[in-house]
């Protein structure tokens, strides 16, 4: 259905999106970075809706709703997810001549190219941030049908994430929530140049610098440039207000803001006592980011409770369900069915579960009933050749012995 | 001789100098708040893994550097130094402070690390009950960003790992970290270099069990805490601002004192040493640890803030033992003994128990007495004992001061059978000895909340555009808060120039002027700053 449309409106393809993006480069081209991306946000808005005011009186909403959904296809087609796969992404190569390298990373869209302009260093931390949440999204799916493999470097996960799905929710918030800890890490091993005492963060009448007031939260940093970066690619789109694209647009920057909520809830406060004596007369006390792992568990909690949302005439995201609570800045949601992830397809990108391992004993989601989707298992007899009776030291050494085991492994037909 | 200023003193001038230490109360919590930022910052570090490449050991300590020119062979993780075979007595921990591109300062004053590990839970290699980390630190400063590292401190120093793990012990959870207390590592009392480093070695040596059982490490970090400039700055500026007024009124107060014909009485005694002890925590020799590299300034600093408080609790009670309006002589130090030596056993306690732990750290910075057992029983010894001493000084001083106000209302009944211009006069004072009283409580209440407020709130409030210091206004407002206490206290006090009689005599009439000569005479120890003292000996009198 949805490729029955492809072809339609050519001739809107090309001219649809050059009023905002024309006003968003000029604002970029004008200003520094901060005020431009800032202003970015404001500047969207209103030129988006005067841009659809005079698209509808020429071509009417249909036209348009298919010809963004067929830009969307060609934008949606690399992420920058694809940073996690890029073997680019050495540090030495950003210092040598970093500029033409930002245009030959993959699957930034053009805000985000521009960010990598200015922020060079972070480029590397984002691709590992990715690359975090990538492997904490197949820990915590590992199994489920969908199992949040990888397809490809460029789309990184194919056309499942075409699908504004609870899954798409998940994995946008994941990596959301990836680049802000691994930004926050960076900031604290010191590799970031504009990290720490960022200018943006000072008032402006106080003089908050190192040397008059200190400068730490590193998480603050790792938030906002999160912000920037992750969401710079769906701010610099425009679609109709009541369109499904738009929907997608409103879930992935709720989700994506969800995700790095994660990271800043659950950071810890640790205090540490030194007045007189060591008594608590004063008391310093700073941030501390949690272990990864508990972010994956609170977002996979988050994924279990996410709400359905639609659009409504306003171009708000609303509840289908609208007894439930509304969802908070830190629930996922989703705006349309996941695909069956049982069979492999095509168009919705699904891999199905066929080959996959199951346990014939459980009764969950990783049973052979559920995953295998009634088609049945083989069933196989493996050795598994295992460390065992092992020696260690706190790095580098471990003197174990060899054990074999033979295991029953069940494999969906 | 008349009372203090205070009794002689009208409503009116009383009120109007309560109106202005009120102001320079408030604008002493202002300064905090609102110019000052907060007192201390924490500052992350985490531990650059680097190679110790050197065969064998050559002569002379080699600094690994974390970044930055002649920086070291760095791993990203221990399963690329599995992949090369690197042991893991060739690995260093490396931290530079500060961050690049900063420099420490000293107005930062002192320099405090904690250390934290990063242990990731393997089913097989688990951490032991008990399990003591031994690591060997070493501690190296230089002042400009080309030259050598010259060596501050080197040691061994053993940490006791209290790690547990929160989720099930299960295969399913390996790779979860444990979540270990903060160890103490470092304590610096003078910032006087631009750049420090600190190179962290974990040695393993498996026949002497050092480093076995202290499960699969992935990261060192460090806090680095100090005290903020701008703060130090306030906070200096205050001191130098604090010293002559209290100076002053002290110099005042005692002029008053020797003027009078009979000698010094204990509370005029104890205000004075009160005063003293204000000026000596006043007295801003922190100016020096700016030009001077005093390791000692912070034991210093705990010292002059120790003398304080045990002079002003030892005030306190001497302070109520001369109301207690009861027939007995005191104005002795010796008859307070029994209220007095808690306190001065309570701080010799906290004194020895901080010559331990800071003393010892002048010579070794990485030393903490909490590190070990006995070291650990030790502190908590003398936290205890000291502990045990506050307790019993505030149950003699709840004791004295209900004994002060049950003697107070005792007097109040036989209140009406005097002459009703001296009965006014007793009422008055009265009122003013509780006026005083309630200060001190009010006083000792708002260093009791904002503490509370301090330790709950996360240390600023926004307020508009404005973000108000928390902890920055609570140290400054209790600071100016006692000071203003101590200011008020010897001026109230001091003996007032006002011939009290020639006030009384034409209220009363004729014979009362008689017993009023009697009275100085023959009560002379009751001859007390405090005309309560004068009324109680009228009592006893009539």
């Amino acid at each position: 259905m949805r490729n029955s449309y492809m072809g339609t409106s050519e001739d809107d393809k090309t001219r649809s999106p050059a009023p905002s993006m024309l006003s968003y480069e000029f604002m970029c081209r004008t200003n520094p970075f901060t005020s431009c991306s800032f202003r970015m946000l404001f500047m969207n808005r209103p030129s988006s809706s005067g841009w659809v005011r005079a698209m509808d009186t020429r071509h009417g909403v249909v036209a348009i709703t298919f010809l963004a959904f067929f830009m969307q296809v060609v934008v949606e087609a690399t992420s920058w997810w694809s940073l996690a796969m890029n073997p680019l992404l050495i540090p030495e190569a950003y210092i040598i001549g970093a500029q033409p390298l930002c245009s030959q990373l993959a699957g930034l869209s053009k805000g985000q190219k521009k960010l990598c302009q200015l922020y060079q260093d972070h480029m590397q931390y984002i691709g590992e941030g990715a690359k975090t949440g990538i492997r904490e999204c197949q820990y915590q799916f590992r199994h489920r049908r969908w199992n949040c493999s990888t397809v490809d470097n460029s789309s990184v996960f194919g056309r499942v994430m075409q699908i504004g799905s609870r899954e798409a929710a998940f994995t946008y918030a994941i990596s959301a929530a990836g680049v802000v800890n691994a930004v926050s890490r960076a900031c604290r091993e010191g590799e970031l140049s504009s990290c720490g005492c960022s200018r943006a963060a000072r008032p402006k009448d106080l003089p908050r610098d190192w040397l008059w007031g200190g400068c730490g939260d590193n998480l603050n940093y790792g938030y906002r440039f999160s912000k920037e970066f992750v969401d710079a690619r769906e701010r610099e789109k425009t679609y109709e207000k009541t369109s499904m694209e738009s929907a997608r647009l409103l879930m992935n920057l709720h989700n994506n803001e969800a995700g790095r909520r994660m990271v800043s809830d659950l950071a810890h406060v640790s205090c540490k006592c030194h007045g007189v004596s060591g008594s608590c007369s004063l008391k310093t006390c700073w941030l501390q980011l949690a272990d990864f792992r508990k972010v994956g568990d609170a977002l996979k909690e988050k994924y279990d409770s996410a709400v359905a949302m639609k659009i409504n005439t306003r171009g708000k995201l609303v509840q289908v369900h609208s007894k439930f609570n509304p969802p908070t800045n830190h629930d996922l949601v989703y705006v349309e069915q996941s695909p069956d992830y049982c069979v492999q397809n095509h168009s919705t990108g699904s891999l199905g579960t066929q080959g996959r391992l199951c346990n014939k004993t459980s009764e969950g989601m990783d049973g052979c009933a559920l995953m295998c989707c009634g088609r049945g298992y083989d069933q196989f007899k493996a050795t598994l050749v295992e460390r065992c009776h092992c020696k260690f030291h706190w790095c580098c050494y471990v003197k174990c012995k060899r054990c074999t085991r033979v295991v029953d492994q069940f494999v969906c037909k | 001789m008349a009372g203090a200023i205070i009794e002689n003193m009208s409503t009116k001038k009383l009120v109007i100098v309560g109106i202005v230490l009120l102001l320079f109360q408030a604008f002493a919590f202002m300064v905090g708040g609102l110019i000052a930022p907060s007192p201390t910052t924490a500052v992350h570090y985490l531990a650059t893994k680097c190679v110790d490449n050197q065969k064998g050991h050559l002569q002379g300590r080699k600094w690994f550097m974390p970044w930055g020119p002649n920086q070291c062979d760095k791993i990203r993780d221990f399963d690329e130094a599995m992949a090369k075979r690197i042991e893991a007595n060739n690995i260093v921990f490396s931290v530079h402070i500060p961050l690049p591109n900063k420099e420490m300062s000293p107005w930062f004053q002192f320099m405090l690390v904690i250390l934290q590990f990063d242990i990731a839970f393997k089913l097989y290699n688990q951490i032991e009950d008990k399990a003591m980390v031994t690591i060997d630190v070493s501690l190296a400063y230089r002042d400009d960003t080309v030259s050598e590292w010259t060596e501050m401190a080197h040691s061994l120093e053993q940490r006791k790992l209290s790690c547990n793990f929160t989720t099930a012990k299960i295969i399913e959870n390996e790779g979860r970290y444990y979540e270990c207390d903060l160890l103490p590592f470092m304590e610096v009392g003078t910032v006087s270099h631009k750049y420090y480093l600190v190179n962290i070695r974990l040695p393993v040596n498996e026949r002497k069990k050092v480093n076995v059982g202290i499960g699969e490490i992935k990261d060192i970090r460090l806090v680095g805490i100090h005290q903020n400039g701008g703060f130090t700055k306030v906070w200096f500026a205050m001191k130098t601002f604090l010293t002559p007024s209290i100076l002053i009124i002290m110099i005042w107060y005692w002029r008053r004192i020797t003027m009078m014909t009979r000698p010094p009485v204990l509370l005029e005694k104890v205000i004075f040493a009160l005063g003293i002890s204000m000026t000596f925590i006043n007295i801003p020799v922190e100016w020096f640890s700016i030009g001077f590299d005093w390791t000692w300034m912070l034991l210093f600093g705990d010292i002059r803030q120790g003398i304080f408080y045990a002079m002003l609790l030892s005030f306190w009670i001497i302070f109520c033992g001369e109301h207690l309006m009861d027939q007995t002589e005191r104005n002795r130090f010796s008859m307070y003994w029994k209220q007095v030596g808690p306190i001065v056993f309570g701080s010799l306690c906290l004194f020895i128990f901080d010559m331990c732990e800071r003393g010892v750290q002048l010579t070794n910075p990485f030393y903490s007495i909490w590190a070990s057992d006995v070291g650990t029983e030790l502190a908590m010894a003398f936290i205890i004992v000291a502990g045990i001493c506050a307790c019993l000084y505030f149950l003699f001083l709840c004791f004295m001061v209900f004994q002060v106000f049950r003697n107070i209302s005792g007097k109040r009944t036989s209140l009406p059978a005097m002459t009703k211009a001296r009965r006014l006069h007793y009422e008055g004072l009265i009122f003013r000895f509780k006026f005083l009283m309630l200060v001190t409580l009010a006083c000792a209440a708002m260093t009791v909340i904002f503490f509370i407020i301090s330790q709950v709130n996360e240390g600023h409030w926004h307020w508009g555009d404005y973000t108000v210091q928390i902890n920055s206004a609570f140290f400054t407002g209790i600071y100016g808060m006692w000071n203003l206490y101590v200011f008020a206290l010897m001026f109230l006090y001091a003996p007032s120039h006002k011939r009290y009689g020639d006030e009384q005599s034409s209220g009363d009439q004729g014979g009362n002027s008689g017993e009023d000569i009697q009275l100085t005479t023959t009560i002379t120890h009751a001859d007390g700053p405090t005309e309560v003292y004068r009324m109680m000996g009228k009592e006893s009198q009539e």
